[in-house]
C-alpha cells in the first residue's frame, strides 16, 4: 500500500513537471512557494525522538549510501574523543540479530589511508565522527519528488 | 607516503572489482560489473575539499556514486552530501525547458513564466542585451558567475565577457567566498593560492581553526584530522570561533572571542612571539620585509544611496567618519578619554601599503597586551576573564613553541569580514614570523568553500578585476598577452575593472545594469541586503536570465530561466583549496533541452556580428594609458588585418577558433563517454579540451602550470596540484625542495611577482624615497584591530552570524531535493542562547521575528543542538529560502576584496 502511495505521488509528479505547461507564476516555482516579498511563517518540525530499536530503519537509498539513523540522538551526542555512544552501542560483531544493534560493517575497520591491508581493532579514525556520513531525521516530508532509481 | 592496494583490499572495504581496475588495464576498459554498472572517476559536487568519487551509470542514468579509494583527498569516504551525488541529478522539478515570462505572446516583465524554445529564448536575450548595451555600453550588461562552473564554463565566460562584450562585468558568487584570500595572498607573496596542501594535516603537530568550522563545513578534512588526533596523542586541536559548534567537539581547546576581535587576537600572539624572542630571525632576514596600509578605509557600505531604508542610513553613515571607542583609541595609541573622529579618507585607496621597519611594526603591536586583548575579545559573558586569558596564552604558547609545527585553517570567519584582507594577512604575518610557512606540516592555510572556487574563480580569474593567472584588467602588460592568446586586436581589451558581486546588486537597483546573465549560482539568496535586489530585479526596467538546473529563489525574481546540465551530465573539471586540478569525463545524457552552460555561451555567442562589439564603445569612467578618456576604440579594422572576417560573429572570433576546431571529437580520451555540447552544437571538436587546453597557455612558464588535458584522465592520476612541472605536481610552494620554480639553495623563494615594489613608510604613510624591489620576500603586515560597521546597540541587541550547515549545500537547490538530506535538516533554525530565549518568552520551536535595520524574517528557535552561541549572538544558516536571512543581513565590504561580511550586524528578535 504504502509502495503504491508512492509510486502514485511519483507519477503525479511527473506529469506536473512534465506536461507542457500552463503559464507558471513564479510564486508557484522553487521550494517555498510564495512570492518573494512575502515572509513566510517556517512550519514546525520535530526531531526524530525514538529510543534505538523502536522503529524500524527506514529503507536505504542503495548500498553505496549511508543508512539514516532510524533512533533520536540528541541524547548520544555530542561525540568526543573521550566519548562515542554511537559505537558503545554498534560496536558488536556481525550478522545483525533481531533485537540487537546494527552492527557496524567491516568496512569501518579498515584504515583506508595507511594500512588497507588489515583490520583494526576499533573503528578507523575517519569514521569515528559517525554524523559526518550518517544523518539523523524528522518528521519533515519531502519538498519534491526525487527520481534517483538505484 | 606509499600505499599498496589490492584487489582483496578494496573487496574487503566494500569497494567492487570495477573500482580497483586490474593490473595493466585501464580502468575504463574493464568489464562492467554484474549488475550492469558502469563506474567512472569523477568529483564531488560540493565543497573545497574537492574529494574523489566513482559514479556509476546503467542505462543513461546515474545509479550510485562512493568515495573514490585511490584519491588521497578521501580515500574511498564521503560526507553526507557527498553520497547524494547522484541523487541531485533526479530531483522531481528539474528544469528542461527554457522557460520566459510572457503576456499574450510575448515577453513582459510582468508576465507569467511560459516554455518556449532555445531559438526564442535567445532571441529575446539577444533583443534585451541590445537594448542595455545601446543604451549604457558594456557597462550595462554583467554576468553573474561561481565558483561552481567548471574550469572550461569560467573560461568561456571570461572570454565571452571580456574579450566579446569588452565588458569587465563578470564577477563570480566567490566574492563572497573568498575574495578576502585572494587580496590576502596577492599582497603578502605578489601570487594567488595556498603553499601547503592536504598533507600537512598528517604532517602538523596542530591543527588551529579560525573561523572554520570544519566539522560541519569540510567534513572529509576533519576526518582526517580526527584520524590523526586519535592516533598521535601529541597532535593538538584548537578552535577559535565566537560559539561553541561541531568543530569544538573534537578541539583540546576552544576559544570563543567576541566578534571581529580575531584582528586584536592575532596582534597579541605577534607581540607575543616577538617579546618572547621566538621569532625566526633568519627566516625573516632572508624572506620577509615588514608593512603596513590605510587605516581609516571605511566598510565597502553604499555612501549616497538615494534608495536607502531610514533606518539603515546610520550604519551607511560609517561609511564616511567613525569616531573612535575608546578601545580603538587604545589600539591606536592615543588617549582613550578624549574624541577622535576619523574621516575614512583611505576607503578608496584601501590597497595602499608600503614597507615599514621591524621597530615600527613593534610599536604597532604594543598596545596588544594580554590584558588588553582578553577584556577586548572575551566572547562569552559566562566565562571568567582569567580562565579565557589561560587560554590566550596557551594558544601563544603553542605558536610561539620552535619545536612544534602548526598549520591555520580559516574559511568563512576570516573571508567574510570587513577587515576580511588584514586578518588573513595576519595569518601570514604569524606563521612567517616563526618561521612556519611554505614548509611541510607548517602554514597558515585558506580553505575555499566552493568546489572550484580556487580552480576556476580564481586561475581562470572569473572576477571583476582579473585574466587568468592571477593577470588583471588593469594592467597593460597583462592585457597584451591575453590579447595574444586570445588573438584579439591591441585595446579591444577594457582596462576598467567592472562591478564585483555585490555592486552589480547596487548597479542593478540604480539603473545601470540592466542585462544580467546569472549562472551556476543563485545570488538573490545568497546577497546580503538582500531586499533592496528584489526590488531592483522584479520593479525596474531590466532584464535577468537565470541558467539553473532547479527553480531558485533567483529564477523566481528571473525573466528569463534556462535550463542547464548538471555535473555528470557534461565534461568538466574542477580545482580544489589544495591547488589539486581534477577533470571528468561526461557519464550521461542532460534531461530534456537541459544544456550545458559552455554550449549555452557558444550558442549565444553566434548572435554577436563584431562590428556590434568591437567598434568605439563608451565605458564611463574609462582612464587609462593609450585609451582616450571613457572610450574604448574601434578595433574592428585591426581585427580584420588579423584575419577576422568583416562579417564573423564572436562564436567564430572566441570559440570556434582555427586552433580549437583542430581538437577534434570524438577523441581517444573520452573512452566511449558522450559529449552532449557536441552534439547540441552539431560540431565535430571538442569545446571543453579545446578551452582547457587553450587556457592552459595562460600558466605556462608562470607557476601556474597545468598538465595536459589528456594527463588528468590516466588512470594513476587522482587530480594534480599545480604548477605541474614534467608532469610531476608540487606539494609545498615557494620551498626549494618541492616546487621547481622556487630558486635552487634559496630554501624559501616568495617569488611571486605582483606588488613587488614598494616606498618605505611609517604607521601613519608612505614617506619620500623610491620604491624598493622586494624579489623572493613575502610582507609581514602590520594590521590594527578596528570595530565593525554595525555593533549590536539598544534596539539591535544582539549580534547575528550566518553560515552553513553540513547537510546542505549553499542555498540548498540541490541537497533539499534529496529526501534524507532533507528530513535531516528541514529547515534553516535560529540558534540562541538558552537565556536570551527566555528573556524573549521564546521556548524551543517557537517562532520568532529577526529584525535588523533592513528586514525582517521569521525562524524557529532552538537553543543548544549542533551550535552552542553564547548570550548575545545568534546564529541561522541561509540555506532555506523560506528562512530568507539575506533580506537581515547587511552589505558590508571589506574595502580591498570586495568580501560581503555575511557573519555580523545587529539584530533584535521577538515572539512572533
Amino acid at each position: 500500500m504504502r509502495r503504491a502511495i508512492l509510486l502514485l505521488s511519483c507519477a503525479t509528479a511527473l506529469l506536473v513537471a512534465d506536461s507542457p505547461a500552463k503559464p507558471l507564476r513564479d510564486r508557484d516555482l522553487g521550494l517555498s512557494k510564495g512570492s518573494v516579498f512575502e515572509v513566510p511563517a517556517p512550519p514546525k518540525y520535530t526531531d526524530e525522538g525514538s529510543a534505538p530499536g523502536d522503529k524500524k530503519a527506514p529503507k536505504r537509498v542503495n548500498r553505496e549510501t549511508p543508512p539514516v539513523i532510524p533512533h533520536g540522538i540528541a541524547d548520544s551526542l555530542p561525540i568526543t574523543r573521550s566519548s562515542n555512544l554511537c559505537v558503545d552501542c554498534h560496536d558488536v560483531p556481525g550478522p545483525k540479530k533481531k533485537g540487537e544493534p546494527t552492527p557496524i560493517p567491516a568496512s569501518h575497520y579498515v584504515d583506508l589511508r595507511r594500512d588497507p591491508e588489515h583490520r583494526t581493532k576499533q573503528v578507523a579514525g575517519s569514521r569515528v565522527v559517525c554524523t559526518l556520513c550518517h544523518v539523523a531525521r524528522t518528521d519533515a516530508p519531502a519538498l519534491v519528488a526525487n527520481r534517483f532509481r538505484p | 607516503m606509499s600505499l599498496t592496494l589490492n584487489r582483496r583490499t578494496f573487496l574487503k572495504a566494500g569497494f567492487t572489482t570495477a573500482a580497483i581496475g586490474a593490473g595493466g588495464l585501464p580502468l575504463e576498459a574493464l568489464p562492467a560489473e554484474a549488475k550492469g554498472w558502469n563506474w567512472e572517476r569523477s568529483v564531488c559536487r560540493f565543497c573545497g575539499t574537492g574529494c574523489g568519487i566513482r559514479v556509476a551509470s546503467k542505462e543513461g542514468r546515474v545509479v550510485a556514486v562512493k568515495g573514490d579509494i585511490a584519491n588521497p583527498v578521501n580515500r574511498g569516504l564521503l560526507c553526507a552530501k557527498g553520497y547524494a551525488c547522484a541523487q541531485i541529478l533526479y530531483g522531481g522539478d528539474r528544469l528542461k525547458k527554457p522557460l520566459l515570462r510572457k503576456k499574450d505572446g510575448k515577453f513582459d516583465k510582468q508576465g507569467d513564466f511560459v516554455e518556449v524554445s532555445w531559438k526564442e529564448a535567445f532571441d529575446v536575450m539577444k533583443e534585451q542585451w541590445s537594448k542595455a548595451h545601446k543604451a549604457l555600453g558594456p557597462t550595462g550588461v554583467a554576468v553573474m558567475g561561481s565558483g561552481q562552473y567548471t574550469i572550461m564554463e569560467g573560461y568561456a565566460a571570461a572570454k565571452l565577457v571580456k574579450a566579446g562584450w569588452r565588458s569587465n562585468n563578470l564577477d563570480p558568487n566567490a566574492r563572497h567566498c573568498m575574495a578576502s584570500a585572494v587580496t590576502a595572498f596577492m599582497q603578502t607573496f605578489g601570487i594567488d593560492e595556498p603553499a601547503g596542501c592536504f598533507d600537512d594535516i598528517e604532517l602538523t603537530d596542530t591543527v588551529v581553526a579560525w573561523g572554520a568550522n570544519m566539522a560541519e563545513m569540510h567534513p572529509m578534512l576533519w576526518a582526517r584530522i580526527i584520524d590523526e588526533r586519535l592516533r598521535r596523542p601529541g597532535y593538538r586541536i584548537i578552535n577559535l570561533t565566537t560559539y561553541a559548534n561541531a568543530t569544538s567537539e573534537g578541539a583540546d581547546l576552544e576559544i570563543v572571542f567576541k566578534p571581529n576581535t580575531d584582528l586584536a587576537i592575532w596582534n597579541y600572539l605577534a607581540r607575543e612571539v616577538v617579546k618572547r624572542g621566538a621569532v625566526d630571525k633568519d627566516y625573516v632576514a632572508k624572506h620577509c620585509v615588514f608593512a603596513a596600509g590605510p587605516a581609516d578605509i571605511g566598510f565597502g557600505l553604499r555612501e549616497d544611496s538615494l534608495k536607502a531604508y531610514a533606518a539603515e542610513k546610520d550604519t551607511q553613515a560609517r561609511q564616511k567618519t567613525v569616531v573612535l571607542t575608546r578601545e580603538e583609541a587604545i589600539a591606536r595609541g592615543l588617549d582613550p578619554e578624549a574624541r577622535h573622529e576619523r574621516a575614512q579618507t583611505a576607503s578608496g585607496s584601501a590597497q595602499k601599503h608600503w614597507l615599514i621597519s621591524f621597530e615600527d611594526f613593534q610599536k604597532g603591536l604594543e598596545p596588544y597586551t594580554l590584558d588588553f586583548v582578553a577584556a577586548l575579545a572575551k566572547g562569552d559573558a559566562d566565562e571568567p576573564l582569567e580562565a579565557f586569558k589561560a587560554k590566550l596564552v596557551q594558544l601563544a604558547d603553542e605558536y610561539a613553541n620552535p619545536g612544534r609545527k602548526q598549520v591555520s585553517y580559516w574559511t568563512m570567519g576570516f573571508n567574510q569580514h570587513t577587515r576580511g584582507t588584514w586578518v588573513n594577512e595576519q595569518a601570514y604575518m604569524l606563521h612567517l614570523l616563526t618561521g612556519k610557512q611554505a614548509r611541510p606540516g607548517a602554514g597558515a592555510f585558506s580553505l575555499t568553500g566552493q568546489p572550484s572556487a580556487c580552480g576556476t574563480a580564481r586561475e581562470v580569474g572569473t572576477f571583476a578585476h582579473r585574466l587568468p593567472a592571477d593577470m588583471s584588467v588593469d594592467d597593460a602588460g597583462h592585457r597584451k598577452v591575453a590579447e595574444e592568446i586570445w588573438s584579439l586586436p591591441h585595446n579591444t581589451l577594457n582596462p576598467k575593472v567592472g562591478s564585483h558581486i555585490t555592486q552589480m546588486m547596487r548597479d542593478l537597483e540604480d539603473g545601470k545594469v540592466r542585462w544580467l546573465w546569472i549562472q551556476v549560482t543563485n545570488p538573490f539568496q545568497s546577497t546580503a541586503n538582500a531586499n533592496h535586489w528584489i526590488e531592483a530585479a522584479r520593479k525596474l526596467d531590466n532584464f535577468i536570465v537565470v541558467s539553473d538546473v532547479y527553480p531558485t529563489l533567483s529564477s523566481k525574481v528571473a525573466d528569463l530561466i534556462l535550463p542547464s546540465a548538471m555535473i555528470y551530465e557534461k565534461w568538466g573539471g574542477y580545482g580544489n583549496a589544495e591547488r589539486r586540478t581534477q577533470l571528468w569525463r561526461q557519464v550521461v545524457l542532460p534531461p530534456g533541452e537541459a544544456r550545458s552552460d559552455v554550449w549555452q555561451m557558444m550558442e549565444f555567442s553566434k548572435r554577436f556580428t563584431l562590428a556590434e562589439v568591437w567598434g568605439e564603445q563608451a565605458v564611463p569612467g574609462l582612464e587609462a594609458e593609450g585609451y582616450e578618456k571613457g572610450r574604448l576604440p574601434n578595433v574592428l579594422a585591426a581585427a580584420e588585418a588579423m584575419g577576422h572576417k568583416p562579417g564573423a560573429t564572436l562564436y567564430e572570433a572566441l570559440f570556434a577558433t582555427p586552433a580549437a576546431k583542430k581538437v577534434a571529437w570524438p577523441d581517444p580520451v573520452a573512452f566511449g563517454k558522450p559529449n552532449s555540447t557536441v552534439v547540441h552544437a552539431g560540431i565535430d571538436w571538442f569545446p571543453e579540451k579545446a578551452l582547457f587546453e587553450e587556457y592552459r597557455r595562460f600558466g605556462l612558464g608562470h607557476g601556474h602550470d597545468l598538465a595536459p588535458f589528456d594527463l588528468y584522465f590516466k588512470r594513476d592520476v587522482a587530480g594534480l596540484r599545480w604548477p605541474v612541472v614534467d608532469g610531476k605536481e608540487t606539494l609545498w610552494r615557494f620551498n626549494d625542495q618541492h616546487d621547481p620554480y622556487a630558486k635552487k639553495g634559496a630554501g624559501i623563494d616568495f617569488y611571486g611577482k605582483a606588488m613587488k615594489k614598494l616606498p618605505m613608510g611609517d604607521l601613519d604613510g608612505v614617506k619620500p624615497g623610491d620604491p624598493v624591489a622586494l624579489p623572493g620576500k613575502a610582507k609581514i603586515f602590520f594590521r590594527p584591530w578596528q570595530e565593525p560597521p554595525e555593533s549590536p546597540n539598544g534596539t539591535y541587541d544582539l549580534w547575528l552570524c550566518t553560515g552553513r550547515v553540513l547537510e546542505h549545500w549553499h542555498s540548498g537547490s540541490m541537497t533539499r531535493r534529496v529526501p534524507q538530506l532533507h528530513a535531516a535538516v528541514p529547515e534553516a533554525l535560529l540558534y540562541m542562547h538558552a537565556k536570551d530565549a527566555e528573556q524573549r518568552g521564546l521556548k524551543v520551536g517557537d517562532l520568532a521575528w529577526i529584525e535588523s535595520r533592513r528586514g525582517k524574517i521569521q525562524a524557529r528557535v532552538t537553543v543548544g543542538g549542533r551550535n552552542r552561541v553564547p548570550r548575545g549572538l545568534v546564529y541561522v544558516p541561509w540555506f532555506d529560502e523560506g528562512v530568507f536571512i539575506n533580506k537581515v543581513t547587511l552589505d558590508a565590504t571589506c574595502p580591498i576584496s570586495k568580501e560581503t561580511d555575511f557573519k555580523k550586524c545587529a539584530v533584535r528578535i521577538a515572539k512572533a
